[in-house]
């Protein structure tokens, strides 16, 4: 393909800094927080108005060639891994916060805001953007509209989608559209194209301004920290909880791997020899969250736990959820690769798919560290491997698929907030019909019908962007799966 | 002309053999249910039903046409609830049509509407296929989010098959508190007051009073023990930061009853066309401004983020909305139009609409 | 992350690079803390684009020349290292890759030249003097790299304070508590010699006794950051020969890029005979902080009036060595003096060592930053402990037109002791 045209005009709209060719800058942008998948765009360019992105999505769509929008590239599926002969548009530099107005709750931000920037921004309002993905002090906003991103927190207010209000975005084909408003309410009249935009995995096109509701910080946490000393007694735990109808902010459970990997890399100071450490956090009005607190500590004294903690105070609450937060990084210092899952079970199906988990884990001899945001029943198994031996990537990703593969047959999901990304796309057909997944597409294709923007993700069997896995999956090979 | 399938393959067949199809569940909102210009009824009540409820799981499947009605007395039965507090319930709202009409009752204040709680959805769409999007986990994150998307479709795009919620512990009781207010700006104060105040409510109405004055009704539900403590706060709060002139309490079955009416739209008279307008809390002085004389029974939900307009002239109220520009939809009314003032994104779902119903075998969007 | 790095092509830093790299997930936590990416927003410019572009290198995918722009821009501020949860020792790669590509890479002319003057004349404090003095550094620098020149003058004050030479011995006052070594350091001794009297005689109050090694030199910190490793090897052994470690509690030092510097001269000798001996070094090198924190610091009496202070983080304080609390305790418990805490406090002022004469407009634009998050406190007064710091921070608020006063923390210590006592 003769890019010559596309590039000159390119370089009409970009100043040479922010139109980035050279191989060494390309190489940076290679992978997103999934490193076992690389692929090297043809030019990174570094929009710094709305403009600019729009002008280059009609580039794109005038010379058919594929896009990829980015902001920090901390997917963990691929999702913002670039297409071979595409290009990256970095929104790092549309970075603005628009508008934030307390009498309504509202912020207005451009999609390189990074998360935990709103939150900062709304504190003195004494406001906040509820979702936290673990990366929220990278991630951006943009990311998380694309992936309907979740995080510890979305038990009681649910994750990206539930907290977004209204959305300007320029679909793929340079047409810009504007929806939702800033009521409550979102969009309200007529389909809802919030939720049909935000998880839609950047198929459709790009968010340029993201209007997001804001909460009112609660006024007290109650955070708890029991140890059990088996997983299932721990996830036990949980449906009690669950069954006492009480409804916390969040609820985590790490077993004796997560723990050991949370320890060495943040010093959390968690109790010592657990294999299942719960977390527990009541959130909201003062009153509330203290009656709450007494019921909630009679059913944890109940579950078997042989240490119950209780942060005293803001600092002792950090240091808990640091060690929860910084667990997937962590398992960097047990295992040079590993593979994180996503799988969603329904929650009482929790023990029996820890278990399931457990048996897989032997059978491959594999470890397998679990961390998961136990009350929405949304696992996240890290599959530790060492990519220097042969075969040992293929044999970890064949773990990963059974895991999945449970979670599917138990009547879950094969992810929860990570999204499919490039990693998952095999795994659609054990969830979805082939009109089901043809009917998506034929959505996409209405959108963006040259299939341009973010080619290749969600769907199985797409354009695959250079891979460095190749074969056969597990699953195909097993006939569960087809990509056909 | 009506139709009434009783299993998927029937409602199949219909989509098949017909068009300018438009799916009805209990017909409780005509302006979106009642068929005009040659659009033919496909009734959904046959295909009711509660299929899973698994109350440890929180989350259930039923059946479009299962009237609301029943899901709440089986959530009920274990403490849940649907925290979006549909409407209309007692006069026979399906669940299918809740979706569609994408209404919420004054309850969806504090966990959000509709759209907040559908976990998946099953339907036939335009070329008679059965399409299933997300699925019955409270979490999921695979492929586009179809359940959200209908929300608020009124049957344009395909008919319901079923639908999957997830659902939440019920408040294990409730308080409300009635406070009057000189007028709008002090009420509208009010409401930006708490909003960045830490006293957490299930719901926050303001009411037009017929003097000028407005009223702004609270309803606080929790643990009992923790309530009386709440809602003398709350007083405390309105006293001292705001002009409140007066309030009451109201408790047990008074608030119930309460809340039954308003849920029911008892308010907003017989013989009024109702109009639900998304809006945000600083838009409502012009609103009120430009509607007043128009629609003389009004009432808003969400802390002032919805409009719910009882008027008597709908052309003129799109007239009027759209000066405003803010987009409306009428539950109760003429049939034929349910989408007035302007009409944000259509662009976008009209393209949704070619993928999915691309020989229109359902109504125009 | 995974890589195919042949370790042993690189010597004993081989293993140390590898281990780096391999324990990097790209998870991109650091993104936060870096201050070249606030700045630039650019995945090259972050410490998870960094490691992968030396890994590149390393297996020889990527030539040295093509890296280096954004190797180069790292501050080393080492803001990445407390943040990553993966435990990715980034101040060792970045120190011993710097060490292995620099005496590979082609400079330029002039380039070399400002290395090698530099390398010649800051660690040397005679030297260093003489060329201020003789207003030589302006004029070399005038010559050899004009763009730079404006960033490096306004290091340098025109006046030097006078030469004040610290005695072999400083006595305790009252009871001894405790016995240690002062590194004079070189380029701070210069600008400020003050600092070091106030370390004597804050040290003295407190019940210290304090030895100062007549034939000590610069620690070679410098060196090592720059990635001259021979030159800070030569330096780190004149120090190894100077002190004795096992006679005294600690060694001390008030100068933060001293102190995180000395503790890797094990790293720096790392498979070399002294390899044991510089780690015993290390063992005992403290910062002037955190040695009174822990011996129990003797607060002052009530300041006459109160005062608000801003405290500056210098980075190889709070990120190399992990100091935070003991300077905070220590100012705290002067009575009357407020202690504020600056906005993204973690974020480097741009100082960096030589970074301001390297990079000066990223560097610029860092110093507006800290300045700026430094006014939005209302402080009366600014304390860092690093005359880095202070120098930068100075720079930029001439810049503005503000005065306020700045002081080493060690200096406002003894100015409160001078206070009251």
């Amino acid at each position: 393909m003769n890019d010559q045209p596309f590039f000159s005009a390119l370089q009409k709209i970009y100043p040479k800094d922010r139109l980035l060719t050279q191989g060494v800058q390309l190489l940076a942008y290679e992978s997103d927080a999934l490193t076992s998948f690389q692929a090297k765009p043809t030019a990174v360019v570094i929009p710094e108005t709305q403009e600019e992105a729009i002008e280059t999505v009609r580039l794109c769509h005038q010379f058919g060639v594929p896009f990829v929008a980015r902001g920090s590239g901390t997917s963990l599926s691929g999702g913002s891994l670039p297409i071979k002969d595409g290009i990256v548009i970095a929104l790092n530099r549309l970075n603005h916060i628009k508008k934030l107005d307390p009498d309504q709750r509202i912020a207005v931000v451009e999609p390189g805001v990074v998360n935990l920037h709103i939150s900062q921004a709304a504190d003195r309002y004494n406001l906040y953007y509820a979702p936290d993905p673990s990366s929220q002090p990278v991630c951006t906003i943009g990311g998380n509209v694309a992936f309907n991103s979740g995080g510890a927190h979305c038990l009681k207010y649910g994750m990206t989608s539930n907290h977004i209000l209204g959305l300007k975005v320029v679909l793929a084909d340079g047409e810009v559209v504007e929806f939702g408003s800033e009521s409550l309410e979102g969009v309200g009249v007529g389909p809802d194209l919030i939720g049909l935009f935000v998880g839609s995995e950047g198929l459709f096109g790009i968010a340029l301004e993201i209007t997001v509701r804001l909460l009112p910080k609660p006024e007290l946490y109650r955070t708890v920290l029991a140890a059990y000393n088996d997983l299932e007694t721990a996830g036990n735990a949980v449906a009690m909880v669950v069954a006492s109808g009480l409804l916390p902010g969040a609820m985590e459970i790490m077993d004796r791997l997560a723990i050991k990997a949370a320890e060495s890399g943040v010093d959390a100071g968690y109790p010592e020899n657990a294999a299942a450490l719960l977390i527990v956090e009541l959130e909201g009005e003062a009153e509330q969250v203290e009656t709450e607190f007494e019921e909630i500590m009679e059913v944890i004294k109940e579950s078997g736990a042989y240490e119950v903690r209780v942060a005293k105070d803001a600092e002792q609450r950090l240091q808990i959820w640091k060690g929860r937060k910084g667990a997937f990084s962590s398992v960097g210092r047990l295992s040079p690769d590993y593979i994180v899952q996503d799988g969603v079970v329904p929650r009482s199906h929790l023990g029996k798919a820890l278990a399931e988990i457990d048996r897989l884990s032997q059978e491959y001899g594999l470890d397998v560290a679990n961390v998961f945001h136990a009350g929405d029943g949304n696992l996240h198994p890290l599959i530790l491997f060492n990519g220097r031996e042969p075969g040992a990537l293929e044999h970890a990703e064949e773990l990963a698929g059974k895991i999945l593969k449970m979670c599917v047959d138990l009547g879950g999901s094969i992810t929860g907030e990570h999204g499919v990304g490039m990693e998952k796309r095999r795994y659609m057909p054990a969830m979805f019909s082939e009109v089901d997944l043809e009917t998506m597409k034929a959505i996409r294709r209405q959108i963006d019908p040259k299939e341009i923007s973010n080619r290749g993700k969600m769907f199985p069997g797409g354009e695959a962007p250079a891979l460095k896995m190749t074969g056969m999956h597990p699953l195909e090979a097993q006939g569960i799966i087809s990509r056909e | 002309m009506s139709l009434q399938p009783t299993t998927l393959e029937e409602l199949q067949e219909m989509i098949t053999a017909n068009r300018s199809l438009l799916p009805v569940g209990g017909g409780t909102k005509p302006a979106l249910s009642a068929a005009s210009n040659g659009a033919t009824r496909l009734d959904m009540s046959r295909l009711s039903g509660l299929i899973e409820y698994e109350p440890g799981e929180y989350t259930f499947t039923a059946y479009a046409g299962t009237p609301v009605r029943d899901i709440v007395a089986a959530l009920a039965e274990h403490g849940q609830y649907l925290p979006f507090d549909p409407p209309l319930v007692e006069r026979g709202a399906t669940l299918g049509g809740v979706v569609a009409a994408n209404t919420a009752g004054s309850g969806r204040y504090r966990y959000g509407g509709v759209r907040d709680f559908i976990i998946g959805v099953r339907f036939v769409d335009g070329r008679s296929q059965l399409v299933r999007g997300g699925g019955k986990v409270v979490k999921n994150a695979a492929g586009f989010d179809l359940p959200k998307f209908m929300v608020g479709s009124a049957g344009r795009f395909g008919a319901f098959v079923d639908l999957s919620f997830k659902v939440f512990p019920e408040p294990r009781a409730y308080v409300t508190l009635k406070a009057v207010f000189p007028g709008l700006g002090p009420a509208l104060g009010a409401i930006s007051s708490l909003f960045t105040a830490p006293n957490e409510m299930d719901v926050l109405d303001l009411e037009p009073l017929a003097d000028g004055r407005f009223s702004l009704i609270a309803r606080l539900g929790g643990l009992s023990s923790a309530l009386p403590g709440r809602i003398e706060r709350l007083q405390s709060f309105l006293y001292a930061k705001t002009e409140a002139v007066s309030h009451e309490v109201i408790q047990a079955e008074a608030d119930a009853a309460l809340w039954q009416q308003v849920n029911a739209f008892a308010w907003a008279g017989d013989g009024l066309c109702l109009v639900k307008v998304p809006i945000s809390p600083k838009r409502i002085p012009l609103l009120e401004n430009v509607v007043h004389g128009l629609a003389p029974r009004r009432r808003y939900t969400a802390g002032g983020n919805i409009a719910w307009l009882a008027v008597s002239d709908i052309d003129s109220l799109d007239a009027v909305l759209n000066t405003v520009n803010l987009p409306g939809v009428v539950l109760f009314g003429p049939p034929g139009r349910p989408f007035i003032g302007p009409r944000p994104g259509v662009s976008l779902a009209r393209r949704v609409k070619q993928a999915l119903d691309p020989s229109g075998k359902f109504l125009e969007i | 992350m995974q890589h195919r790095i042949d370790i042993n092509k690189y010597g004993p830093r081989g293993q140390t690079m590898a281990e780096a790299i391999q324990s990097c997930v790209h998870c991109g936590f650091c993104l936060a803390a870096c201050p070249t990416y606030k700045v630039l927003g650019e995945e090259m410019d972050s410490p998870r684009g960094r490691i992968y572009l030396m890994k590149e290198v390393l297996e020889e995918k990527l030539s040295i020349e093509e890296a280096q722009p954004y190797l180069d821009r790292c501050l080393g501020c080492i803001g990445c290292v407390p943040t990553c949860p993966s435990g990715v020792r980034y101040d060792e790669l970045i120190v011993s890759y710097r060490a292995f590509s620099e005496p590979q890479r082609r400079r330029s002319l002039t380039d070399s030249m400002a290395r090698r003057m530099i390398a010649e004349t800051l660690p040397y404090p005679s030297r260093f003097r003489k060329a201020v003095a003789s207003g030589k550094v302006g004029k070399l620098f005038k010559g050899a790299m004009p763009e730079k020149m404006g960033a490096m003058l306004g290091l340098i004050p025109t006046d030097l304070p006078v030469d004040k030479p610290l005695p072999p011995f400083y006595p305790a006052k009252g009871k001894r508590r405790a016995k240690v070594a002062l590194l004079s350091g070189c380029v701070q001794t210069v600008l400020d010699p003050d600092i070091n009297w106030a370390t004597l005689r804050v040290l003295s109050e407190n019940g210290v006794e304090i030895v100062i090694p007549q034939a000590q030199g610069c620690c070679g910190s410098i060196m090592m950051h720059i990635g001259e490793e021979e030159r800070a090897k030569k330096l780190a052994r004149q120090n190894l020969q100077a002190f004795r470690p096992n006679e005294v509690d600690a060694i001390i030092t008030n100068a933060a890029g001293c102190g995180s510097g000395m503790k890797e001269y094990g790293l720096l000798f790392k498979g070399l005979p002294e390899e044991s001996e510089a780690e015993q070094f290390a063992h005992k090198v403290q910062d002037i902080t955190v040695f009174l924190d822990k011996l129990g610091f003797k607060p002052p009496a009530a300041l006459p009036e109160p005062l608000t202070v801003a405290y500056q983080d210098a980075c190889h304080l709070l990120h190399a060595q992990g100091i935070r609390n003991p300077p905070r305790n220590l100012l705290a418990s002067i009575p009357n003096l407020t202690l504020l805490e600056v906005g993204d406090g973690g974020l480097c002022c741009g100082s960096a060592g030589t970074y301001n004469i390297e990079q000066p407009e990223i560097a610029h634009q860092l110093g507006q930053r800290k300045v700026q998050h430094i006014l939005n406190t209302g402080a009366q007064a600014v304390v860092s402990g690093n005359i880095g710091c202070l120098t930068q921070i100075q720079t930029h608020l001439t810049e503005r037109g503000i005065s306020l006063p700045l002081f080493h923390t060690v200096k406002l210590l003894d100015w409160a002791y001078r206070q009251t006592n």
